[in-house]
């Protein structure tokens, strides 16, 4: 406190007038006549009555009155640094607390609770705090509130997440929730453990002008850290049946060798096998487990290597199932030798992930039942009857998939609907000494394989002949061949592909079967057509789960009817027991918050094992590496500081300062209030004096 | 008339005999209706006692003829009675300063003379003879008591003042020698003295037959002392001043004042003297009303 006139403060003296009014003028104002002293002599007079205060409120009054007139005349003001004197009033205060997988380690979590109540209870009356919970995702818990008391519960209530740390997204949330605030004086306090998967250098945070970041480190030294990592399923036909062999990378995050861990493989929640693995410091290793047999689908599966600080990532969940081989109907003419279809049919017996199970018949003898469970159909160099191209209609309506190789025996001018574009006479390259591709659209998914040309090229492949296609508008040419003409030609049909494909794969019109990037080929756009989609045994925390890919996968396994795609309906159970609704006005996707297995059972698909989801931390939790705050802050707002203040303040003069805070004006009137006040208590005191006596 | 309704009397309001200028009036108003309540006329200061036998002179009441003692002595004598000897009546009224006093409506001077005017009206209606003194720090005014000296009286009273110290003690000394003959003396003051002194210099009055009455007037806030605030008291006769906390003081002065008043009281009483405290507060004919109901009672039992 300062004063910009203390030579007024000299008028303080004058604080002692009421005093002495109090104490000597009072007792000699009043004069009483009395008929005799003759027994007021007797009684003795005690002086220090005299100095008594008679009147506390009066006395007080008048000195209040006097020192507030005598102080505004002194011009006082407040000398605070200019960043305060710049920010006063309430905080506007949000605790972004970190509750990611990482936090779990030791009593970090605890610790982090303890920090966040002192900060908490740190806060003034007025101040408005919000409590931002964060892991991959921040969550606004408690919003801008003045109570104290629901932000205390709301930090005792939480609890340790399986997400990873992202600070970007709390960040900006923090950030987005202080510039709409528009309080003068902003906190940020971050408490975590500072991990430094969990920062992106990029991450872009801009902070209001005069807010304060305050950085809370949890982390402590961690020196013991064993995570599961992943494993791989190798997967070999034994004996009718599949078996799987599991593989588990394990790695040892900490700065000392772990020796004899026990890592122990759980199926069913039953424990197969067990096997102790030496891993040193800062490294990975990997430990396979003998073969087992997977009869049925979603069997529950789990690595589980020891134990340490950091519970959640020493285990490692997985689903094993029976893999699904692509069902591949190859449909030739009558007067096709059989072993124009031979080339193909190997092709696709050789494939292994997906594996594919195909079967020739004669497009004579088509029929509903020998399309039921199919994935892909193909035609190979075959004219159609009505009645087969209205079943192959049908079937790619419903998601089926059509690869028309096409011959001498494709018809020409034919109205078949699923063929992409019409068809004309055959090209004789022959002259030339054969065409080959000249484009690739290797954006295709059915030929992103190729894009790399490590993986091969397909220009390699030379053609004699082939059928002219004439693609419209609405069909997706894949490749064409040197000429321009149409190689490969797609179309959609209903909810199915279809894939023409201008030459035969027999061998006689090119040297593609013969060419080492058939079987590729082939391959992928079988898959394409198949729609199949490599089986996931795990999902990450935060990923989005979209119940279509079990529904598909029930329906293809004839499971569920082709009607359960529309209308599905069922139950999701969480790893912590809780249930989600699908359909009904429930969500169809779900997010995939918690470590473990989320079980999914669907309307209409009786007592079998339910579809399962095993869901794991995310890797990059598992690293512990963390950064120093400072180091936060730096990459952060480029200051080491924990005070980050951006705005450039001018430091101000005593009479700015004196004229922004203008106090005087309110002593002055406080002053007059007062004075007032002792007007009123006075003149009622003097009312209530008994009259004094008079002589006559 | 503001009044007070008591069984058989009327009081009247000391502030309101205060507008009655006329002293006469105001009396025989009083006296009138104290008399009116009493069960029997009073006879303040004679007696129906026989004295003494006489001789008749011409002119005398035949009535009162001693014919037994005509018939013994074969002359006439008159029975005289107690009552037929008219008494004097001597007021020796304070007229000091202090009686100046007044808290309320009436100063102790002016009831004084009230009351002064009262005794004085009656004794002159049963023919006494009438007479008063007033002083202060000497003799202001001498009225010797005379059948005739009523409205001398009364013209006295009017013009007393209080403007000087009193002498209380020193005056009754002083006038003690001039009342050899037997009188009925009437002390009326605010008796600011000692007990044992004052006392002293009144017994010589009861000594000559002097029937003494004292009337110690007092106005009520010397007794209750209602003062609540730290005052400078000025004593009015000397115009002393003493700082004064009636927080404390109060208590141990009205016990003081009630230890003065219980001392007088048993003073006179040993000295076979009337003594009647008066508050000016109190109604005037009350008061009367009140001590000659007692000085009645006290007559039978002598």
């Amino acid at each position: 406190m300062s004063f910009l006139a203390p030579i007024f403060l000299v008028g303080l003296a004058a604080v002692a007038v009421p005093i002495l009014v109090h104490l000597i003028q009072r007792e000699r104002r009043t004069v009483v006549e009395f008929p005799s002293l003759m027994f007021v002599r007797r009684i003795p007079y005690e002086s220090s009555e005299r100095r008594r205060i008679h009147n506390w409120p009066l006395l007080l009054l008048r000195l209040a009155a006097l020192a507030a007139i005598v102080t505004a005349f002194a011009r006082p003001f407040a000398t605070v640094d200019p960043v305060a004197a710049a920010v006063t009033g309430d905080r506007e205060v949000v605790v972004l607390l970190d509750r990611s997988a990482s936090m779990g380690y030791g009593d970090r979590w605890s610790r982090a609770q303890a920090e966040a109540r002192r900060v908490i209870d740190g806060l003034d009356t007025g101040d408005r705090a919000t409590l931002v919970l964060f892991d991959d995702t921040p969550e606004e818990t408690v919003r801008a509130t003045a109570d104290h008391g629901t932000l205390r519960a709301a930090v005792d209530n939480a609890a340790v997440s399986s997400g990873a740390t992202r600070f970007a997204p709390a960040l900006r949330l923090a950030q987005s929730r202080l510039a709409t605030s528009g309080g003068a004086r902003q906190d940020v306090f971050l408490i975590t453990d500072f991990q430094r998967s969990g920062w992106a250098r990029q991450e872009d945070v801009q902070w209001p002008e005069g807010a304060t970041f305050t950085p809370i480190a949890i982390a402590d030294e961690a020196t013991e850290s064993v995570a599961a990592t992943g494993v791989v399923l190798e997967r070999e036909a034994f004996s009718g049946a599949e078996r799987v062999t599991v593989t588990a990378a394990l790695a040892n995050r900490g700065n000392s060798a772990v020796s004899r861990l026990d890592v122990a493989l759980e199926i069913d929640g039953r424990v197969v096998e067990r096997r102790d693995v030496d891993i040193a410091p800062e490294s990975t290793t990997a430990v396979s487990f003998e073969p087992v047999t997977v009869s049925e689908s979603n069997v529950q599966a789990v690595i589980r290597a020891g134990t340490d600080k950091l519970p959640q990532d020493n285990a490692f969940y997985f689903v094993l199932s029976p893999s699904r081989p692509v069902s591949v109907l190859v449909v030739q003419g009558d007067e096709t030798p059989a072993a124009a279809g031979r080339f193909l049919s190997t092709a696709l017996d050789l494939g292994r992930e997906p594996a594919f199970r195909s079967e020739i018949v004669s497009s004579a003898r088509l029929t509903p039942a020998q399309l039921e469970g199919r994935s892909v159909v193909v035609v190979n160099d075959a004219a159609l009857g009505s009645a087969a191209a209205a079943l192959l209609t049908s079937f790619v309506e419903r998601g089926g998939g059509l690869f028309l190789v096409l011959g001498d025996r494709s018809p020409a001018g034919a109205d078949w609907p699923l063929l992409p574009g019409a068809l004309s006479a055959p090209v004789d390259r022959l002259a030339v000494r054969g065409g080959s591709f000249g484009y690739v659209d290797y954006s295709h998914p059915a030929l992103d394989e190729f894009r790399d040309p490590r993986n091969g090229s397909l220009t390699g492949m030379r053609f004699l002949r082939y059928r002219g296609l004439r693609p419209t508008a609405d069909d997706r040419v894949l490749a064409r061949f040197d000429d321009g003409a149409a190689a490969m030609v797609e179309r959609r049909v209903g909810s199915g592909r279809v894939i023409a494909f201008a030459s035969t794969l027999d061998g006689t019109w090119n040297d593609v079967p013969r060419h080492a990037m058939y079987l590729p080929l082939v391959h992928e756009v079988t898959a394409y057509l198949a729609q199949y989609e490599v089986p996931a045994a795990w999902q990450t925390v935060g990923r989005m789960f979209d119940v279509s890919s079990p529904v598909s996968a029930l329906v293809r396994d004839g499971q569920l009817g082709a009607d359960g795609v529309r209308g599905v309906r069922g139950v999701v159970l969480t790893p912590s027991g809780r249930q989600l609704t699908i359909g009904d006005g429930g969500a169809e996707s779900f997010a995939l918050a918690e470590q473990g297995f989320y079980s999914v059972r669907l309307a209409g698909t009786g007592s079998r094992r339910p579809y399962v989801v095993a869901v794991n931390l995310s890797p990059e939790e598992s690293d512990l590496t963390a950064m120093t705050p400072d180091a936060f802050l730096a990459t952060m707002s480029g200051s080491g500081r924990s005070v980050a203040t951006t705005r450039e303040i001018e430091p101000l003069t005593p009479a700015e300062m004196e004229k922004r805070q203008s106090v005087w004006w309110f002593l002055l009137v406080a002053g007059l209030i007062a004075l007032l006040a002792e007007a009123a208590l006075s003149n009622r005191l003097s009312r209530r004096v008994v009259p004094s006596p008079t002589a006559r | 008339m503001d009044t007070h309704l008591v069984p058989g009397a009327r009081f009247v309001d000391p502030k309101v005999l205060a507008r009655v200028k006329d002293l006469e009036l105001l009396a025989k108003t009083v006296v009138d209706g104290v008399i009116n309540g009493l069960h029997r006329a009073p006879h303040f200061g004679a007696s129906v006692d026989f004295a003494e036998h006489r001789g008749y002179v011409a002119g005398d009441d035949i009535r009162r003829v001693d014919w037994r003692l005509y018939a013994r002595t074969d002359r006439y004598f008159i029975k005289q009675y107690e009552a037929d000897t008219n008494a004097n009546l001597a007021i020796l009224l304070d007229v000091s300063k202090s009686m100046a006093f007044a808290s309320q409506g009436v100063s102790k001077l002016e009831y004084a003379k009230f009351l002064a005017a009262c005794l004085a009206y009656l004794s002159h209606r049963q023919r006494d003879r009438v007479g008063i003194t007033t002083f202060d720090e000497a003799i202001v005014t001498h009225v010797p008591p005379s059948a005739k000296h009523f409205n001398v009286l009364l013209h006295t009273l009017d013009r007393a003042v209080a403007e000087k110290p009193g002498r209380l003690l020193a005056n009754l000394d002083l006038l003690a020698e001039r009342f050899r003959r037997r009188s009925i003396v009437v002390l009326i003051s605010d008796l600011y003295e000692e007990p044992d002194r004052l006392i002293d210099a009144i017994k010589p009055y009861s000594f000559g037959g002097n029937d003494v009455v004292v009337f110690h007037v007092l106005d009520p806030a010397e007794i209750a002392f209602p003062y609540d605030e730290p005052s400078r008291f000025v004593d009015l006769e000397s115009g002393d001043e003493v700082p004064v906390v009636p927080e404390r003081f109060a208590e141990q002065y009205r016990q003081m004042v009630q230890e003065h008043i219980a001392a007088l009281r048993a003073r006179c009483t040993d000295a076979r003297i009337d003594y009647a405290l008066i508050e000016t507060s109190t109604p005037l004919d009350q008061a009367l009303f009140d001590y000659l109901g007692h000085r009645e009672r006290l007559m039978r039992v002598r």
